[in-house]
């Protein structure tokens, strides 16, 4: 089992790494909104092309990224099968009596284009940085603080409980058990699960004693240090630039 | 005159689940003295702990920290008097980097930036940790999870510092250092320390005074008024230290010293006074009863025996 280190190649060095963390979260997010509402399919190739843009300027591996769109993919693919015979309008083509649609297909290719688009550009800005800059840039950008513990805690434990599991597992393997396809496997394999959720709540408890033992009451408060460059308005100009323009585009493209 | 650092009286803890982990506590430490709790797992050494600062509610104001109870306590003064390190540091390092989980118990105690960052450096450097401030707490090894989780507490500056199991998982060099510092910072800055540990080997060099506890206090003395009493021991599931025992052995062989020695320091020290002191050499011998003693003597640390008599 691999670790979800997202931040693994996050000490490389390039324009986008060095964006200052807030206007990275809060521009990028600004062109995830944006390319989500795009409604035409060359729009949504030139969002996507200028999200792989992105990607390869910031250096970060095209193998680490395309491995974790690979996991959206899953999910939107299918859509590509299922709208075209759901959706209503021409016919493109028909088997077995049932027919598949133009607008079914132009609607889910436009989903799948944006998706990707999207996930390249948030894999980029989170590849590019410390989680916990990450963190930090969220919590100085207001983002309410419930949420940001949510995040941190998940992050910080996910990889003890990922340790847990695989001791787990380990200990099991030395007593003589091999996993199968079969009911007694299973009924272990269900148990292991069960046992690594009393695990992780009993964690969450103890973790939670040791918070209110150095006085936590709720917010925690970290120390930050950012500080905006020239670069960064300019960088922040040209994104947030693209994002409106992707828009601008469609009106007069209608008109 | 010394003050009164912790004060429990009649405490009684149950879990949710009805499991009784504390009964009928009363236990009282001045300040600046050195104590260890000992007990055999599950005896309730944490949950005491727990208690100490406040992380479990006892309802009827029975422990009381300098004078005041600690229920009444704002978590800013709770904090100044007690720091506690638990046993498994993944618990305590939560924070994304160890800067700011050494910074967080400063921060909440309102300290100024220039405060807290000086308050981090001077922990992590006193645990050996300098350089460290900007790694995730997921790529440390577990001996320097445990000293991280230890700075994360000196850097609240307590003045009594309790720490659960602090040398289990420790390399020799980092158990050694561990031991130097927290006797530096009792004989320094005045720390009132409490540990809880299995390692009878260690405790003599970390406490003046040890506590059994066995759901209750059975016992409480010095060093060596503890490992003396064999019935104690035995019943509660602990052991002498090994140098204890041996001086225990060498006595069967004819060796008389005036208190047998608890760590190998110690060893040296008794050592050299009695020869010394014995015309520059001693004699072992064997005599009529020796074979018996020494039946006696490892009888008496053997848990599997019944009680002798
Ligand atoms: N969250 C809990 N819920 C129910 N019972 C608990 C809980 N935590 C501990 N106990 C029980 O309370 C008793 C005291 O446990 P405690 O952890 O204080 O022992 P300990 O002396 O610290 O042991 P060890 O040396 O193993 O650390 C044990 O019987 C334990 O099973
Ligand atoms: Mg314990």
């Amino acid at each position: 089992m691999e670790y979800p280190e997202i931040d693994r190649y996050a000490s490389l060095d390039s324009p986008v790494h060095r964006f200052d963390p807030r206007t990275k979260i809060a521009t990028f997010t600004f062109l995830v909104f944006s390319f989500v509402f795009i409604q035409e399919i060359t729009i949504a190739l030139f969002a996507l092309f200028f999200s792989i843009l992105l990607l390869l300027v910031s250096k970060l591996p095209i193998g680490f990224v395309f491995k974790r769109v690979q996991v959206v993919l899953i999910f939107v693919l299918p859509l590509l099968i299922i709208m075209p015979l759901t959706v209503e309008g021409t016919e493109l083509f028909s088997v077995f009596g049932i027919s598949a649609t133009h607008e079914g297909l132009r609607y889910a290719s436009l989903i799948v284009i944006r998706a990707m688009a999207a996930v390249i550009l948030i894999l980029t800005m989170l590849g590019s940085m410390r989680f916990d800059t990450t963190i930090k840039a969220l919590y100085m950008l207001k983002v309410p603080s419930s949420l940001v513990q949510m995040l941190m805690f998940t992050y910080r434990y996910i990889f003890v409980i990922i340790d847990e599991f695989l001791s787990m597992s380990r200990a099991m393997s030395a007593k003589g058990f091999n996993p199968g396809m079969n009911m007694y496997s299973l009924s272990i394999i269900g148990n292991m699960v069960g046992m690594l959720i009393v695990k992780s709540y009993e964690r969450g408890e103890r973790v939670y004693q040791a918070m209110i033992s150095r006085g936590y009451t709720g917010n925690p408060k970290t120390r930050t240090a950012f500080a905006m460059r020239r670069t960064d308005y300019v960088l922040s100009a040209i994104l947030v630039g693209f994002a409106i323009l992707v828009h601008i585009n469609i009106n007069t493209v209608m008109m | 005159m010394t003050k009164e650092a912790v004060s429990i009286r009649d405490l009684n803890y149950s879990y949710p689940d009805g499991t009784v982990a504390l009964e009928d506590i009363n236990i009282t430490i001045e300040e600046g003295e050195r104590i260890a709790i000992i007990g055999q797992n599950g005896a309730g050494k944490t949950t005491l702990f727990l208690h100490l600062n406040g992380t479990i509610k006892s309802h009827n104001n029975n422990v009381v920290i300098f004078g005041k109870d600690i229920g009444q306590m704002k978590s800013k003064e709770r904090i100044e008097k007690v720091g506690i390190v638990f046993q498994d540091p993944d618990d305590q390092l939560f924070m994304p980097t160890i800067f700011d989980d050494v910074a967080f118990g400063p921060i909440n105690m309102g300290l100024d930036e220039d405060e807290v960052e000086r308050r981090v450096r001077s922990a992590l450097a006193t645990v050996g940790l300098t350089g460290f401030e900007d790694r995730v707490p997921h790529h440390l090894s577990y001996g320097q999870k445990k000293r991280a989780a230890l700075a994360a507490v000196l850097s609240m500056e307590p003045r009594i510092l309790v720490l659960d199991e602090p040398t289990a998982n420790l390399d020799p060099r980092n158990r050694i250092s561990l031991i130097r510092l927290i006797n530096n910072l009792n004989r320094n800055k005045g720390t009132t320390t409490i540990v809880a540990m299995h390692d009878v080997n260690a405790v003599s060099q970390l406490a003046d005074r040890i506590y059994v506890l066995n759901k209750r206090m059975v016992a409480d003395g010095s060093p060596t008024e503890i490992f003396m009493d064999f019935d104690l021991l035995r019943e509660n599931n602990l052991d002498a230290p090994d140098v204890f025992r041996l001086f225990n052995v060498l006595s069967c062989f004819g060796f008389n010293c005036e208190s047998l020695p608890l760590s190998i320091d110690d060893a040296v020290e008794v050592l050299t006074k009695t020869i010394e002191g014995n015309g520059k050499h001693i004699h072992l011998h064997i005599h009529e009863h020796t074979h018996e003693d020494l039946k006696d003597i490892m009888h008496r640390y053997d848990h599997h025996a019944e009680p002798s008599k």
